[in-house]
């Protein structure tokens, strides 16, 4: 259900007339919560200092990157996926073993060596996982709905046992250590700093080549499964092979998102690709708003937040953090859905 | 409001399923599988089997609960998984105090005890207010009517608070409770029968003079009996927390399922929202009691019964018997009441249902508490068997679900047969692999199953 775009005069005409801007600030609560969103943002940013800011920036693209490609597959095509960590996963682990050479190994195991420099392994892992993708991709296309979201649980499921379970080549729980940093024109990339501008430049990336995609013919055609498949089946789209193509598009940029994890944290194991991140991915590109790509960056960046200001919330103990992020979310969710099940931003009702 | 059907919702058949050569290839393929693996170890085969119809009894609860449910409102409550986790929990709760178990000192919470003595006598008051007060309001005055409940909730609320904060007296303290209810209802019971059964005069007399003092003692001997063993108070916990699982399901149902489907959102909407309960119980049983892992006292011992080479605890026995239990009880309640007649016309058109004058709200909201007390049951079983761990209901909800399409969506004897297939192959498919990838093996049997068999063995209709 799309609603209908209010005819208003640009936002910007406001900002000459504080009259005006102040009824639209009462009537335009989305202006109203990104105005706040970003406010606190840059506040908590400057209490906390510069270390404290890159690591929230770094936190918040990585979950942009992944929140972006997931809204191209919830909010514009319509697919409630829970199946986007085995995405991040099979990057993340392509990397971290593509990148691996002899001299890295400080515990001994039996995994294979390869070498790569990171961006080779970057671009060979998002090949992987679109192969993967692919198939996961044609074995979902047969399903909606509920079918749909416990089938995409199943693989989930399936990959998180895979990365703990197939020890000779993840290593199962005890991850794996030393993967490589990135390397551009001789000059390794390892400081904080410099390696945030590198996932900001992917970010933008991403967010173009989707922005590109949702604006473009095919774009539409997505939105238009999402609003009625059948309706487009009968113009003669195979709406099959458009949600296939967005699905690997999405997984691809999951992929690229887990690469980068990958290399920045230089360690990995199951424990960071679980259900629960899945959930937590859905949770905020909902909390965001479905079919818009701002909302996605909003969701992030709300999620980021609260995440990271748990921390200064007086008399709870450092061990119940995430599980206070989890009740949080959990909360916030129910609301949404019974009060503005379009998300904060968004214009798609589920 | 728009009702899918759940024919519509699965993807078409290929073929017509019995003449599809695939079925007859995969059944081939599991009996010679089975003939290979008797032969290799008959006395492993047993265990394996054994093992299987444990947990797929488990299942088969779980899958029920899951399916009354689904099979009314057609759409899937992830927060179920929670109400497992909560019925788990409150008889690690109940049973702490008396039972040594590890971590003891987390059960001793002033707060937690406050706060169970506030829900208990919300839950009384809510009661009260929704069954006693339409009666009684026409021909008491309002303002004591509303004064005596308060009371009588208040009241509740502080025992409950009592019986939990002295932890050594609690014998001296539930027993008569104990008694109180079970006479009452009895005596409930028996006014019933005697006003359907006997006829207008007669059978008020035969009530009055005979059930009235059978029931007090019933209630009084029950009451003692409570306060006498130890076993007994164990199982008293299984019943509070089943009762209490129940309990949050239909609060969950009144307080949001119930709005949500006035606004006719689709089913995603619905899932989305019980993602969210889901999410921040399992968050607030972990903050509560601790994020690891535990076990809880065992009944009737730890000794297992030797069977032919192989080893079955009794409680597994119990665990199997309940489950049949489960499955009789709802097969009465579904087929030869006005009540299951009303579930599964509101499971065909709730539309419908609505006009031809059955009060929908009423029959979903009992519905959701049934469904919710045997999610509780089966998450106790799970964790008298094996532990628990707050994370506990998300898998084992996945695991009835798969059960239930295994079975065939919709209905409680596909879900008591998919219990115990998935149950069987999660032990069998395990044989040469090691045993950590059976949720994987759950999962690839629900996709082989969705792919090729989408209606399930046994489907609804």
């Amino acid at each position: 259900m799309l609603e209908k775009p209010v005819a208003e005069s640009p936002w910007w005409r406001s900002l000459s007339n504080p009259r005006l801007l102040g009824t639209r600030l009462s009537s335009n609560v989305e202006l109203l919560i990104n105005f706040i969103v970003v406010v606190a943002t840059i506040v908590f940013i400057l209490s906390q200092g510069s270390g404290f800011g890159i690591r929230i920036a770094q936190l918040f693209a990585i979950f942009a990157i992944l929140a972006v490609s997931l809204n191209l597959v919830i909010g514009y095509t319509g697919l409630l996926s829970l199946a986007h960590v085995a995405f991040f996963g099979v990057g993340a682990y392509s990397v971290a073993i593509l990148t691996t050479d002899a001299a890295y190994e400080q515990v001994p195991g039996h995994i294979p060596h390869f070498g790569l420099s990171f961006f080779t392994a970057l671009f060979v892992g998002m090949a992987i996982t679109g192969v993967v993708a692919l198939f996961v991709g044609g074995v979902l296309s047969r399903f909606r709905d509920d079918i749909f979201v416990l089938v995409s649980v199943g693989f989930a499921v399936i990959s998180h046992r895979i990365f703990l379970f197939w020890q000779p080549v993840t290593r199962g729980p005890f991850g794996i250590h030393a993967i490589a940093k990135p390397e551009v024109g001789g000059m390794v990339i390892d400081s904080r700093l410099e390696f945030l501008f590198l996932t900001l430049a992917f970010l933008v990336i991403v967010f173009l080549i989707s922005w590109l995609i949702v604006r473009s013919s095919f774009g539409r055609v997505l939105m238009a499964i999402r609003e009625d498949e059948q309706a487009i089946e009968v113009f003669g789209y195979k709406a099959r092979y458009f949600k296939l193509t967005i699905w690997v598009i999405s997984a691809m940029m999951a992929a690229l998102a887990g690469g980068i994890t990958a290399s920045e944290q230089t360690f990995i194991d199951p424990q960071s690709f679980v259900l629960l991140e899945s959930i937590l991915l859905v949770t905020i590109v909902i909390l965001g708003g479905l079919g818009t790509l701002w909302g996605s960056l909003l969701g992030a960046l709300v999620f980021v937040l609260l995440n990271e200001g748990m921390r200064f919330v007086p008399f709870l103990p450092g061990e119940l953090i995430g599980q206070a992020r989890l009740a949080i979310l959990g909360i916030v969710i129910v609301l949404l859905m019974l009060f503005r099940p379009q998300g904060l931003v968004g214009r798609f009702k589920l | 409001m728009k009702i899918l059907n759940a024919d519509k919702r699965l993807p078409a058949l290929p073929r017509s399923i019995i003449g599809h050569p695939l079925v007859s290839i995969v059944v081939a393929g599991v009996i010679i599988y089975l003939a290979l693996l008797l032969g290799q170890s008959a006395d492993q085969f047993l265990q394996f089997s054994i093992n299987g119809i444990v947990i797929g009894a488990i299942y088969a609860i779980v899958a029920m609960g899951f399916n009354i449910v689904y099979g009314t409102v057609w759409f899937f409550d992830l927060s179920y998984g929670a109400m497992a986790t909560m019925g788990a929990y409150s008889v690690f709760y109940f049973t702490g105090r008396q039972i040594q178990t590890v971590g003891r000192g987390e059960i001793n919470n002033l707060y937690l005890d406050i706060f169970m003595g506030i829900l208990i006598a919300g839950v009384v008051a809510w009661v009260l207010y929704v069954w006693i007060y339409p009666e009684l309001r026409s021909r008491i005055n309002r303002i004591t009517l509303l004064a005596v409940g308060a009371l009588v909730a208040l009241a509740t609320g502080a025992y409950t608070g009592l019986i939990l904060a002295h932890p050594a007296d609690l014998n001296v303290f539930l027993s008569p409770t104990i008694g109180l209810l079970v006479a009452t209802a009895s005596g409930c019971v028996l006014y019933l029968g005697a006003l359907s059964g006997i006829g207008s005069g007669r059978g008020l007399i035969l009530f009055l003079v005979l059930g009235l003092p059978g029931a007090l003692a019933l209630g009084g001997y029950s009451g003692w009996l409570v306060a006498d063993t130890l076993s007994t108070r164990l199982y008293l916990s299984w019943f509070m927390g089943a009762i209490l699982a129940g309990a949050s399901g239909l609060a969950i149902y009144r307080g949001v399922y119930f709005y949500l489907r006035r606004q006719a959102r689709s089913p995603l909407v619905m899932l989305v929202g019980s993602l969210g309960f889901l999410l921040s119980i399992t968050a607030f049983i972990a903050i509560i009691f601790s994020p690891d892992g535990r076990p809880l006292a065992q009944p009737f011992g730890t000794v297992p019964w030797s069977l032919a080479g192989a080893f079955i605890k009794p409680f597994q026995v119990l665990i199997i018997g309940i489950a049949f239990a489960i499955f009789g009880g709802l097969y009465l309640l579904l087929n030869k009441t006005s009540f299951g007649t009303a579930v599964r016309a509101i499971g065909d058109d709730e539309e419908v249902a609505r006009i031809v004058g059955i009060n929908t709200p009423v029959v979903i909201a009992v519905i959701f508490f049934l469904g919710a007390t045997i999610a509780g049951l089966g998450g106790i079983l799970l964790g008298e068997d094996i532990g628990i761990r707050p994370q506990m209901g998300l898998l084992l909800l996945l695991k009835g679900w798969i059960a239930s399409v295994v079975g065939g969506i919709g209905n409680i004897y596909g879900a008591l047969l998919g219990g115990f297939v998935l149950g069987m192959v999660e032990n069998y498919g395990v044989w040469y692999i090691p045993a950590q990838w059976k949720d994987a093996v759950a999962f690839v049997l629900l996709i082989f199953f969705l792919s090729f068999w989408p209606r399930g063995l046994l489907p609804r209709r």
